[in-house]
């Protein structure tokens, strides 16, 4: 008789990193692995956000730079209006 | 002294203003008041208090006396005016002394008085009336002194057993103590009238003791002897002879009267006494171990203690204990510690240690003793330490010793404060004698005990073990090292399943949390996130459309999804997974970045673990395997036998994992392959196939135990991110500094790096990042003063 080897439960491990086309934030300069100056944690605490222009930044990043600029806000790498990708 | 007397006093006053109209009442009073002294024999009286009494009763007394009795009769009674001043009998001193001194006589020679008492001090008062007291005293003296110098001169010569003489200066002495208090009973008012009204006059008992004095300092024979007696019956006594304690107590408290205790017999005493225990404990100290000697001081001190009690004075306590103490102990406390210390310590003898504590708290040598302490603790731990064969159970053993050092503390050293420093000091010095390793083996320490099949241990008792284990976690400098392998060590806990309990992993978390702060413990926590996170994914994922249309049945699948930033960073392991498996982890993928945009997931397969159904000839079993094994085993369901190559083609498994892998599958306990030819180790050409006669008694079998177990590759790969780690961390700080400094000389710079820095660093590894910074233009070197560095923004 052949053995035969049956899988039947499988507990596999994956980790996720931002699919980010930089490897750092525009703003702060640090990288979308860690988080922004303002976090003491990556990851869901301190999550990324993409412009329609397609520029990724720190959640936070961002948001700063908007609300800090008087009229309308630009975006910090391509000059074009922001406008968060929907 | 005082007190009886003035009771006494307020006794008098009453009695003669009520009754007697005879002689004076006080002597009644006074003696019978006096006699419980001649007992002790060595009251100095001083009548100060009765004699105001005498005076104030006086002229009372005198009208009475002169007053004629009441007679009947009609004849009116008239007083008449004597015709002549009446005069005193010119031999009235002389005749009365011809009384008093016959009665002296008889006192001193212990013969009957021929007069009534009562008629001698009537005599005395008699002569006091009449302004002859001091007269009256000075030949009373002279009798006495007559006398007492007789008493001590019969001792000259007498019996040279010291015993048998001292018992005969007792006796002598309390018969002069009985016979001075009578004659003082009898010149009562003698005592209370010429000698209290004139000054630099000794009461009648002072008197008597003078004079035994002088004449005792004057045959210094008899005093030599008394002296060297005592001091030869106490030696007698320490070296374990029954003496006459009460016949030592009487003698000492006669010096003690005389006023001579101190000059005359403390001295010599203390002098005799520091001799004896200096040859003593010279002697002990080389015939017994230091616990015996130990015991011995102490009951030495015990005794000398007592001897004081029972029959020295109290004053001779403290000189004569700290001269034993100085003889005993003080001259041999490094030679106590030096040969006895160790080995109490290793016996963990607490009751000797206590003694040891006690006796040298006595001598102020607690200090030597916390030195000696420190330097065992270093030694010792040390061998823990230093051994690399005996790194497996440097923890446990650290532990150990760490808790009989508490007990120690605890009932030996009576919680002293000092010493409870000087142990964690020591413990410091101890742990980071050797870098980073002792910390890596407390990781592993935990990760043994929080690993599940620990079985035995209660909850209760995993919490005591944490903690102590926390305690040692303390002194460790580099918390960082800690921190990279109790991480590595804890996923793999989390990821493969093999955690003993959470609660615990959790309890342990807060507890790191206090000690270190949030700082430390949130990636950790971020960890348990993760877990939590990914049981809701899978359920959801369950549930979703992609599962249920495009998922083939028969695998169950969940998924572990890390957050990169929390977890250990795993080097990608390569693997060519069976298709049905690319399917599922495909689907998986699809939904996950379907749930979540903007992310990127990676597979880490190497961490993947599986149950496996197998049909063996001599029976099914289910076998816990790692996916690198499931990958291998199930090639064999297309393929009879496998070389090495084959495998290796077909799974692109990297060679040195392979091997490990086909090594647990076919080489360890648990053989479900077989190896051609058969070996310990896997080479290059050999072949496997499946293990027809596979048997074993349980039905679920574990093979991943090789998951769990740490790698060499893996350790390295561990401690260097910590060093990597570390440099960014030294550049961080560096610039942090630079950039609100601007301008900072070199030693400032270093020193604060040294304040902000958690880790053990050296001097020159800090300038070599200064190095580094200035080549990346982060800084530059004062054009003046190169020791001085500029901030480049």
């Amino acid at each position: 008789m052949k053995v035969k080897i049956l899988l039947f439960w499988w507990h596999a491990v994956a980790a996720w990193t931002w699919d980010a086309q930089d490897e750092t934030c525009g703003i702060c300069r640090m990288a979308f692995d860690g988080c922004c100056p303002d976090c003491k944690l990556p990851g869901d605490d301190c999550p990324l956000i993409w412009g329609a222009c397609n520029h990724a930044f720190h959640l936070h990043c961002i948001l700063k730079w908007v609300n800090s600029q008087t009229s309308q806000a630009h975006c910090p790498m391509c000059r074009r209006e922001w406008q968060f990708k929907g | 002294m005082s007190h009886p007397n003035k009771r006494s006093s307020s006794t008098t006053t009453t009695s003669s203003s009520s009754s007697s109209l005879t002689s004076p009442p006080p002597m009644k009073k006074a003696k019978s008041h006096s006699q419980p002294d001649t007992k002790n024999g060595l009251h100095h009286h001083t009548h100060s208090d009765n004699d105001d009494d005498g005076r104030r009763a006086q002229p009372d007394n005198l009208s009475r006396k002169k007053a004629q009795p009441p007679q009947p009769g009609k004849k009116q009674f008239v007083i008449k005016p004597f015709k002549a001043k009446p005069a005193v009998p010119k031999n009235l001193e002389e005749e009365t002394w011809e009384i008093l001194k016959s009665a002296i006589c008889a006192i001193f020679l212990k013969k009957p008085v021929s007069c009534v008492l009562e008629d001698l001090y009537q005599a005395v008062y008699n002569l006091c009336v009449h302004k002859m007291g001091g007269s009256l005293y000075q030949r009373i003296e002279k009798e006495c002194e007559r006398h007492i110098a007789a008493a001590l001169q019969s001792l000259v010569g007498q019996s040279p057993d010291l015993v048998v003489f001292l018992t005969l200066v007792e006796r002598c002495w309390q018969d002069l103590c009985a016979q001075i208090l009578m004659i003082r009973d009898i010149a009562l008012y003698l005592d209370r009238t010429y000698v209290k009204q004139t000054p630099n006059v000794r009461s009648l008992w002072d008197m008597g003791l003078q004079l035994f004095r002088k004449h005792l300092s004057l045959s210094s024979e008899v005093e030599h002897k008394i002296v060297t007696g005592l001091l030869r019956m106490i030696e007698k006594e320490r070296l374990g002879e029954a003496v006459a304690r009460t016949l030592l107590n009487h003698l000492s408290k006669m010096f003690i009267a005389l006023g001579i205790y101190s000059e005359s017999f403390e001295k010599p005493f203390l002098e005799c006494s520091s001799e004896f225990y200096g040859t003593e404990g010279v002697k002990y100290m080389q015939q017994s171990d230091v616990p015996e000697y130990l015991k011995h001081v102490e009951k030495r001190l015990h005794e000398e203690h007592e001897r004081c009690l029972l029959y020295l004075d109290a004053s001779t306590r403290k000189p004569l204990v700290a001269t034993a103490e100085k003889q005993l102990l003080e001259r041999h406390i490094s030679a106590i510690l030096d040969k006895g210390f160790t080995m109490l310590m290793d016996g963990n003898r607490i009751e000797d240690l206590q003694r040891m504590y006690t006796l040298f708290l006595r001598v102020n040598a607690l200090e030597s003793l916390r030195q000696a302490l420190s330097s065992y603790i270093r030694k010792t731990g040390q061998g823990m330490i230093m051994d690399e064969e005996k790194d497996k159970d440097m923890v446990s053993s650290l532990l150990e010793f760490k808790a009989s050092l508490d007990t120690i503390w605890e009932e030996s050293f009576f919680k002293n404060e000092a010493f409870c420093i000087t142990i964690k000091d020591a413990f410091e010095y101890l742990i980071n004698l050797r870098q980073n390793r002792p910390a890596e083996l407390i990781a592993k320490f935990l990760d043994e005990k929080l690993r599940a099949g620990n079985k035995g241990t209660s909850e209760e008792e995993l919490e005591g073990t944490l903690d102590k284990v926390l305690v040692l976690f303390r002194f460790i400098q580099g918390k960082d090292v800690f921190e990279a392998f109790y991480k590595k060590d804890l996923a793999k806990r989390l990821l493969l399943g093999k955690s003993a309990s959470i609660d615990a992993e959790k309890s342990m978390i807060s507890k790191l949390k206090t000690e270190c702060g949030s700082q430390f413990t949130n990636k950790l926590e971020g960890m348990f996130k993760d877990i939590e996170l990914s049981k809701e994914i899978n359920e959801s994922f369950r549930q979703s459309s992609q599962a249920r249309t495009k998922l083939p049945s028969g695998i169950e699948l969940s998924v572990h999804v890390l957050t990169s930033g929390y977890w250990p960073t795993y080097a990608p392991m390569d693997v060519r997974l069976p298709h049905e498996l690319n399917v599922y982890q495909d689907i998986f993928k699809e939904f996950y970045l379907s749930k979540y945009s903007g992310r990127r997931l990676m597979w880490q397969n190497s961490l993947g673990h599986c149950v496996l159904k197998a049909e063996f000839p001599k029976g099914r079993k289910e076998l816990a395997v790692s996916l690198f094994q499931t990958v291998v085993l199930m090639l064999f369901n297309d393929a009879e036998k496998l070389s090495f190559q084959d495998i290796k083609d077909s799974t692109s498994i990297e060679d040195k994992e392979l091997r490990r892998t086909l090594q647990s599958l076919a080489c360890g306990k648990v053989r479900v392959l077989q190896k051609f030819p058969k070996g310990r180790d896997v080479e290059d050409d050999d072949s496997f196939t499946f293990n027809d006669t596979f048997a074993a008694p349980l039905y679920r079998i574990k093979v991943n135990a090789i998951q769990m177990k740490e790698t060499v590759e893996e350790n390295t790969s561990t401690t260097e991110r910590v060093f990597q780690d570390r440099q960014y961390q030294i550049d961080a700080a560096i610039v942090r500094i630079m950039k609100t400094r601007k301008l900072l000389s070199h030693t400032i710079l270093i020193t604060e790096l040294f304040q902000q820095l958690r880790f053990p660093i050296k001097p020159a590894d800090l300038k070599k990042r200064i190095e580094s910074l200035i080549d990346r233009e982060y800084l530059e070197r004062d054009k003046n003063n190169p020791q001085v560095y500029n901030y480049l923004a």
